[in-house]
């Protein structure tokens, strides 16, 4: 029997647009996530990906509809919820350690704890000799580890992620997505990825959503089924062209779509 | 969850490279450098001054030779009256630095907070910026009257703007993400304020309170020049309006001194406060 995870019902956003309209970010979305599985969102840039991650987050209230993570209704920021975000969140005047430790020590964790589990998270993430290294002397995709491991040590059941790698060169992206991937097998938590990038989020997850341009719905769900120990090699496999294909061609009337209206707005 | 850490892939990306040997270890030696430098140029000032005065290219009216100066600051500093008019100036300071400094911070986490508030006062804070507080002393003095408190309060006013303006410029341009941070954790307004908020705006602060010292000792001595009856401005005054220029000579030293004491001090602070953060 699968545990419900990430359960979305009715999901809508609005936002009020001043004098103009108001702007629907998200329409009558419904998906749920079972417990455990990885799940990407793709869509067209300014299609409301990451204000659904927000609201599942707890960090936006909904205009309607709502979430539940493991049985339970989100109300607000929530200790069950880790995120990562796409921008540097490493704090400069902290220590590796230290930053590691932020999370759990905001969430009351015990002090004997959070050196014990930082340690551990480091070492996950592979920064082990840069524990008492400061942010700056870090390059981008190390700092990206870090914040991850400080999601991690707050040992959330669902992890959301917001183009955790965006702000990333592509040969990072890489070893970074298959680092998430090699992490996510291991500790096994719900995952919902928003990526703008296809193949990052067929290499990546067990099923992709595809969303469309405003007012943002789920206009397609693919399963993706590759073996579970992928690495980056099966992107040259027919079956990945195949699903690849398959979501561009709903993909690319939405991005279309996106963009007219993108540029005649402007 | 935590017992299954498998060994990590190990790659030969630049992306988990060995530690880097710290930049700690060079800093005592461009200290000493430092130190070394300063040193020859203090010498080089003594040597170009006597110099200067025994080869007469200037009078003694103007610069009094260092061979008088010397003496006349063993002297000096030996007497009561000297530690005196010091310790009524470092009162001073000390109080305006402090005081302005905080009522400056407290002031610019208010505009932060408030940003209507904020822009609406923001344009007046600025030009008072510009204003030559100074001139406001005869009011200070119909207010509190004539003693140091009317110093004290033009030098807090001084030290307290610049604090205002770099805490809420700072408080201002943090990244979103932290703040967005702060509340995906579950922040509350304190743990917001002095985890994430305070320390982000760190370097705009810090910079705040090497002006707001300095502003604070200029404030002050400049305040003693035309209100005090004590304190070193005052006295600065005081032996120049009776001529007698080698005793004057030796209390500009000592402000001299003074002042390059106090940004000696606030350098050493500034760099135990920002730590290892970019280009420290």
């Amino acid at each position: 029997m699968s545990q419900p995870g990430i359960q979305i019902s009715d999901l809508s956003v609005e936002f009020a647009g001043g004098d103009a309209d108001p702007v629907t970010a998200v329409s009558g979305v419904s998906q749920e996530i079972d417990a455990h599985r990885f799940v990407s969102i793709v869509g067209p840039s300014g299609c409301g990906k990451s204000t659904l991650l927000n609201v599942v987050a707890g960090l936006q209230q909904p205009t309607a509809g709502s979430i539940m993570i493991d049985g339970k209704p989100v109300t607000g920021p929530d200790r069950r919820i880790g995120l990562v975000f796409q921008e540097d969140s490493t704090l400069p005047w902290k220590t590796t350690t230290d930053n590691v430790a932020f999370g759990m020590r905001i969430l009351g964790v015990a002090k004997r704890d959070q050196q014990r589990r930082a340690q551990e998270m480091i070492d996950l993430v592979g920064l082990q000799g840069f524990e008492q290294s400061y942010p700056a002397m870090l390059s981008g995709g190390m700092r990206q580890r870090v914040a991850l491991a400080r999601t991690l040590a707050q040992q959330p059941s669902v992890l959301l992620m917001d183009e955790p790698f965006a702000a990333l060169d592509q040969q990072t992206r890489i070893l970074l997505g298959a680092e998430v991937r090699r992490i996510w097998r291991q500790t096994k938590q719900t995952v919902l990825f928003v990526t703008h990038d296809l193949s990052e989020a067929i290499l990546m997850s067990q099923q992709v959503w595809v969303m469309s341009y405003r007012p943002g719905r789920i206009i397609d769900v693919i399963d993706v089924d590759l073996p579970d120990d992928r690495d980056a090699s099966v992107v040259s496999t027919p079956a990945f062209n195949e699903l690849q294909n398959r979501i561009w061609s709903t993909l690319q009337q939405e991005a279309m779509r996106g963009f007219v209206a993108e540029s005649t707005a402007a | 969850m935590e017992s299954t850490v498998a060994a990590p892939v190990k790659t030969e990306s630049p992306h988990t490279p060995t530690p880097v040997p710290g930049r700690r270890r060079k800093r005592p030696s461009t200290g000493l450098l430092s130190a070394v430098c300063t040193f020859g140029l203090l010498v080089l000032g003594c040597l170009f001054w006597h110099l200067g005065s025994a080869l007469a290219w200037w009078s003694p009216a103007t610069i009094p030779p260092l061979t008088e100066v010397t003496p006349a600051l063993v002297e000096i500093l030996g007497s009561g009256e000297f530690w005196g008019d010091a310790g009524r100036t470092g009162f001073e300071i000390a109080i305006a630095f402090v005081g302005g400094g905080a009522f400056g911070l407290l002031v610019g986490i208010g505009f932060w907070k408030a940003p209507t508030i904020g822009r609406v006062f923001e344009p007046y804070l600025v030009s008072f910026y510009a204003v030559p507080l100074v001139l406001f002393y005869p009011v200070m003095i119909v207010i509190v009257g004539i003693n140091q408190w009317s110093v004290i309060i033009l030098a807090s006013i001084m030290a307290g703007i610049p604090m205002a303006l770099n805490t809420w410029v700072g408080l201002s341009g943090l990244p979103p993400v932290y703040l967005k941070l702060a509340r995906s954790l579950g922040c509350n307004p304190r743990q917001t304020m002095f985890e994430v908020a305070l320390p982000a705006a760190a370097p705009f602060i810090v910079a705040g309170l090497r002006l707001a010292v300095v502003y604070a000792l200029i404030g002050a001595v400049a305040m003693e020049f035309v209100t005090a009856s004590a304190g070193l401005g005052f006295r600065i005054r005081y032996l120049y309006e009776s001529f007698d220029t080698v005793e004057m000579f030796v209390y500009v030293l000592v402000v001299l001194a003074m002042s390059l004491a106090l940004t000696f001090l606030l350098s050493v602070a500034e760099r135990a406060l920002l730590r290892g953060r970019a280009g420290r």
